[in-house]
C-alpha cells in the first residue's frame, strides 16, 4: 500500500545524498553569488547596501555587452562545428565493422587524455604571429606578411571546438547506438535510397544525441576560461575571463558576481530551450 | 606461556592506545614546526627556495612548505574568500594595493617590532607606501624600460615607448607589448604616459590618448609579466616596460635586451610578505618575516633576484648597485604613487584600457 502512495522511503533515501551534495555545493554557492551581485561595492570592498548598480554597470558598458555577445557566438559556433564534425565521425565509429573499431574509438577520444591547457598551447604554437601556420603560408607564398590569427574570437572557437569535439562524438555515438539497424533495413526494403534512409530515419532518430552534443559543447564553451584566456588574451574578453578579472585581479566581487549570475541565467535558459527543441524533434 | 602472551598483548594494547591518544598532540607539535609560505612560480620559485627558504629551514630546524601558486591579487582573493585562513601562513608576495585592502578588511595580522624586530631598520618611506606594521616589505624594484639592443637604439624617455614612431619610425610596428592594468606594471606605465602629458593618477586622460596612438604599433598584449618573456625571447617584442628585478635576471641569462632608467624617472614597487589573520603558525611566520629582512638574507636575495634591499646599509657590489635603489637620494627620487588611489581607480582604468585595446 505504501508503495501505491509513492511514499516509500528507499527512493527518497537514495536521492537524499546526491541532493544534499547538490544543495551544498551548487545551490548554496549560487545563492551566495546571487546575493553578492545585489550588494554595493566601494573601493573594492563589499558593503551591506543593496543595489542594482552592478547590473546597470554591465548592461550600459559596450565592452561587457560585446563580451556577452562574443561568449554566445563562441558557444553557438563551437556547438555547431562540433556537431558538424562529430556526427560523421560518430556515425562511422558506430557503424564500422572494422576489427580496429575499439582502437579507432580510443583514438578519437584520445584528446581527452591531455589537459585542455596543453591542447590550447598546441594551438598557440600554430596560430601565433611567429607560429607554424604563418611559417607555412609564408613559405608557400600565400601571404607576404605575417597574419595575427590570435588573439581573436576565431582562435578561441578553433581551440574550444577541438577541445570539446570528443564530448560531442561520445554523446552522438550513444544516440546512434540506440537506433535499431532493422529500421534502416526496413526503410531500404521499402525502396528508400541510402541517402533518404539516412535523412528520413537515422537523422531524426539521432536528434536527441545531436541536441545533447550541442548542449554539452555549448555549455562548456560559454563557461570555459583557459582557452579564451590563452587564445583570446586580455583584450578579447568573454564572460568567463571577465568574471575572473573582476574576482581575482580587480577584487571587485559584486560586479564579478553579477556577471556570473547573468552567465548562469542565460546558460540555463538557452540549455533548457535547446533541450526542449531536441526533445520535441525526437518526439516527432 | 599463555600468561606471558597475554601480558605482552596487554602491554602492546596499552602502548598502542597511549600512542593513539597522544597522536593529536604529536601531530600538532609537528605541525607547529611546519610553515606554509605562498609566493609565486617560475624562476622566482627556484630563487626563493634556494636563497631564503632552505637557509631558514636549516637555521630554525623547521619545515617550510612552499606554495608557488598565484599572483599577488589572486593570493589576496584566496585570503578574502577564506576570511583570512587561506591555508598558508605567510602571503609572501603581495603588492601595496592588496596590503592596503587587507588592512581595511582586517584580514592581515598587525605586526610590531616586538614580533618582527627588523621592521625598525626599513626605509622610512616604506610606511608612506603601506600602512605601518601591515607587512614586511622584503624586495624593492621598479618599472623600467627594456629594449632589444640588436633591433633598436637605446630609448631615453617613456615617450620612446608611448610614441615609438617618433623615435623608431614604422619598423617598430608590431613589436611593442602592452599589459592589462590587472598587472601593476601596466598601471605604472600608464601613469608615466599620463605624466608625459602633464597628468597623473588624478588625470589619466593623457595616458588614454597615448594608448590610442600607440595601439597600431602593439603586437602583443598580455596580463602577467612572465607571459611577456617568450615574446622577448622569440624577437617579437623589441621594447617594453618591465620590472627591474626580472629584467636583470633575464638579461643576465643572455636575453639580448638592455634595461634603461628613463629620464623622467621610475615608479618603485615594494614586494611585501604578510601574515593572514587565520595563520596557524604565527610565531614561526613572524620569524620568517624577520628572516626575510635580515641584512645578510637581504643581500643574498638582492644579488640573486637583481632587486634592491628594503633597508639601508646593505653592502652591494658597485656595478650591481648602479641599477638599484640603495641610497637615501635614490629612494627620495623614486616615485611611489598612492596605492589606495590606484586600488580605488583600477577598475575604471582597466575598463578604459579594455575599451581602447579590445
Amino acid at each position: 500500500m505504501a508503495r501505491d502512495h509513492g511514499l516509500a522511503p528507499v527512493p527518497w533515501l537514495l536521492v537524499a545524498a546526491p541532493m544534499a551534495v547538490l544543495l551544498l555545493f551548487f545551490a548554496l554557492p549560487n545563492a551566495l553569488l546571487l546575493s553578492a551581485s545585489f550588494l554595493k561595492s566601494e573601493a573594492q570592498q563589499l558593503t551591506n547596501e543593496l543595489t542594482l548598480e552592478n547590473y546597470s554597470f554591465l548592461f550600459t558598458r559596450p565592452l561587457y555587452i560585446r563580451a556577452f555577445i562574443r561568449t554566445f557566438i563562441v558557444g553557438i559556433s563551437v556547438g555547431l562545428i562540433d556537431v558538424a564534425l562529430g556526427y560523421p565521425l560518430a556515425y562511422f565509429l558506430v557503424r564500422t565493422k572494422s576489427r580496429w573499431k575499439g582502437l579507432l574509438i580510443a583514438l578519437s577520444l584520445a584528446p581527452l587524455l591531455a589537459s585542455v591547457v596543453v591542447r590550447t598551447y598546441g594551438w598557440y604554437i600554430i596560430l601565433n604571429r611567429f607560429g607554424v601556420a604563418n611559417d607555412l603560408l609564408l613559405s608557400l607564398g600565400f601571404i607576404d606578411d605575417r597574419i595575427a590569427f590570435m588573439p581573436s574570437t576565431g582562435a578561441i572557437i578553433v581551440g574550444l571546438a577541438h577541445a570539446l569535439l570528443p564530448y560531442t562524438v561520445l554523446t552522438i555515438m550513444g544516440s546512434l547506438q540506440g537506433i535499431n539497424p532493422n529500421l534502416e533495413l526496413a526503410a531500404m526494403s521499402l525502396g528508400a535510397s541510402r541517402t533518404r534512409t539516412f535523412f528520413s530515419v537515422v537523422l531524426p532518430l539521432s536528434l536527441p544525441g545531436i541536441a545533447g552534443g550541442f548542449i554539452l559543447a555549448f555549455s562548456i564553451a560559454i563557461s570555459a576560461y583557459a582557452t579564451p584566456a590563452i587564445l583570446g588574451g586580455p583584450a578579447t574578453q568573454v564572460m568567463a575571463t571577465a568574471i575572473y578579472g573582476f574576482m581575482t585581479q580587480l577584487l571587485d566581487w559584486s560586479i564579478g558576481a553579477a556577471l556570473a549570475v547573468v552567465l548562469v541565467f542565460c546558460a540555463v535558459l538557452l540549455t533548457y530551450a535547446a533541450a526542449r527543441m531536441g526533445a520535441r524533434q525526437a518526439a516527432l | 606461556m599463555k600468561a606471558k602472551h597475554s601480558t605482552s598483548r596487554r602491554r602492546w594494547l596499552k602502548r598502542t592506545g597511549a600512542l593513539a591518544l597522544s597522536a593529536p598532540y604529536i601531530i600538532t607539535a609537528r605541525s607547529q614546526e611546519t610553515l606554509i609560505v605562498n609566493t609565486q612560480g617560475g624562476e622566482y620559485q627556484e630563487l626563493v627556495e634556494r636563497v631564503v627558504i632552505r637557509p631558514f629551514e636549516k637555521k630554525f630546524g623547521v619545515k617550510v612548505i612552499h606554495d608557488p601558486t598565484g599572483t599577488a591579487s589572486q593570493d589576496y582573493a584566496k585570503i578574502r574568500a577564506a576570511r583570512g585562513a587561506p591555508g598558508f601562513d605567510v602571503a609572501g608576495l603581495l603588492t601595496p594595493p592588496e596590503v592596503i585592502l587587507g588592512v581595511k578588511e582586517g584580514l592581515l595580522e598587525k605586526l610590531t617590532e616586538r614580533e618582527v624586530p627588523n621592521l625598525r631598520h626599513l626605509w622610512d618611506k616604506t610606511w608612506q607606501v603601506i600602512p605601518a606594521g601591515s607587512g614586511a616589505p622584503h624586495t624593492l624594484q621598479y618599472a623600467a624600460l627594456v629594449y632589444h639592443k640588436e633591433k633598436l637604439e637605446r630609448p631615453r624617455s617613456w615617450a620612446d615607448y608611448w610614441e615609438p614612431q617618433k623615435k623608431y619610425g614604422e619598423k617598430v610596428k608590431g613589436h611593442l607589448i602592452n599589459y592589462n592594468p590587472a598587472n601593476l606594471l601596466s598601471v605604472y606605465a600608464l601613469i608615466h604616459a599620463a605624466q608625459l602629458g602633464k597628468g597623473g593618477v588624478d588625470n589619466m586622460e593623457p595616458a588614454w590618448q597615448r594608448l590610442k596612438a600607440q595601439k597600431p604599433y602593439v603586437g602583443v598584449v598580455v596580463t602577467g609579466s612572465a607571459e611577456a618573456v617568450p615574446h622577448f625571447e622569440n624577437g617579437q617584442v623589441w621594447i617594453s616596460p618591465y620590472w627591474s628585478a626580472r629584467s636583470g635576471y633575464y638579461i643576465d641569462r643572455g636575453l639580448p635586451f638592455e634595461m634603461v632608467i628613463p629620464d623622467e624617472g621610475v615608479i618603485g614597487l615594494f614586494d611585501v610578505a604578510c601574515i593572514p589573520v587565520g595563520s596557524k603558525n604565527k610565531k614561526l611566520a613572524y620569524e620568517f618575516l624577520n628572516w626575510r629582512l635580515d641584512p645578510a638574507v637581504q643581500r643574498e636575495w638582492a644579488l640573486a633576484y637583481f632587486s634592491s634591499p628594503t633597508r639601508p646599509g646593505v653592502e652591494l657590489p658597485a656595478k650591481f648597485a648602479a641599477n638599484q635603489i640603495v641610497s637615501k637620494e635614490q629612494i627620495a627620487k623614486t616615485q611611489f604613487p598612492d596605492s589606495d588611489v590606484i586600488g580605488a581607480r583600477r577598475k575604471d582604468w582597466t575598463l578604459k584600457w579594455q575599451e581602447i585595446m579590445g
